[in-house]
């Protein structure tokens, strides 16, 4: 799902982010600032990280908040049932469900063992304040 | 969402539709009693303004009654903004409101004219005044949103975290 406006958005964030690649779950031209918090601990490395979209009527009405999506991550990577524990706005959950859908881990090396991981993930929608010269 | 199709968002709920049918002294009518105005109304929310207003304008001539002509100013301050005739729109937006201090959409509307304008204060006091009036119409919000986003625009900024302290992680052996 590479589209020419995805490129310019990605191209435009601020990533924090090691070795996966990260993607949009939606389609959208609006500059998103991105930031990746991880620990070095984490058993399973991200292979893809998808990142939702702002909903527009938060956008809008200045609402932020957050939501966290537990899953499971199969041994080849997959993510396998997803389901929002909590949300602070019932507007972050379809987002959030739908970027950790279309998200994926690097699958098991043979050394590794076979294992299954269930983790959460938490996103914070949150909104900067811009100077208006920056847009104008 | 572009601006064009924002301020059509922000005014087309906010026409003012005529009654199909009423009663009056013991009469009942079927259909509207000033078809100008109503097919004036019509013409507006189907995105043509300028056939709108012109319609608009003929019902407010023979408007009968403060609701009628309330509704006929409310739309033609409306229509105006459609076809970004921003004077003429104010002219009507201020007449409604002088009518009627209480027409929320005539306040909806007269801050959109106002953030077109780029006069801002007029903008809060006219949203701040309808709101209190509708706390919950839409239209009201998108406006709003319009406001906000030319005084005190944001970006949006998300966190993806996936620390442990913060999500609890437990690893299950998987049975083979």
């Amino acid at each position: 799902m590479t589209t020419a406006g995805q490129t310019a958005v990605t191209a435009a964030v601020c990533l924090a982010m090691a070795s996966s690649a990260v993607v949009l779950a939606d389609d959208s031209t609006r500059v998103t600032r991105i930031t990746h918090m991880e620990d070095s601990s984490s058993e399973r490395m991200p292979s893809v990280t998808a990142v939702p979209q702002f909903p527009e009527i938060a956008r809008r009405d200045r609402i932020e908040g957050e939501a966290t999506v537990c899953y499971t991550i199969d041994a080849q990577g997959r993510i396998r049932r997803p389901a929002v524990q909590r949300s602070s706005h019932k507007m972050f959950a379809k987002p959030a469900l739908k970027a950790i859908k279309k998200s994926s881990y690097e699958p098991l090396r043979s050394n590794q063992g076979a294992t299954v991981t269930r983790t959460c993930r938490t996103f914070r929608f949150l909104l900067k304040p811009v100077a208006i010269e920056e847009i104008e | 969402m572009n601006r064009p199709a924002a301020f059509a968002l922000a005014l087309v709920t906010t026409v003012l539709l005529i009654p199909v049918a009423w009663s009056e002294e013991n009469k009942v009518v079927i259909g509207p009693r000033n078809l100008d105005l109503a097919d004036g109304a019509q013409e507006l929310l189907a995105g043509n303004a300028r056939e709108g207003v012109e319609l608009t304008l003929r019902g407010l001539q023979s408007a009968h009654g403060k609701r009628e002509k309330e509704a006929a100013l409310s739309n033609l301050c409306a229509g105006y903004i459609m076809i970004d005739r921003l004077d003429s729109a104010l002219m009507y937006c201020n007449m409604l409101l002088m009518s009627n201090d209480r027409h929320w959409r005539g306040y909806n509307n007269r801050a959109l004219i106002y953030v077109m304008r780029k006069e801002y204060e007029k903008a809060e006091k006219d949203l701040a005044m309808g709101q209190e009036i509708n706390p919950n119409a839409r239209t009201l919000k998108v406006v709003k949103g319009m406001f906000l986003d030319a005084t005190h625009p944001v970006s949006p900024n998300i966190i993806i975290d996936d620390r442990k302290r913060k999500n609890a992680e437990v690893s299950v052996k998987e049975e083979s």
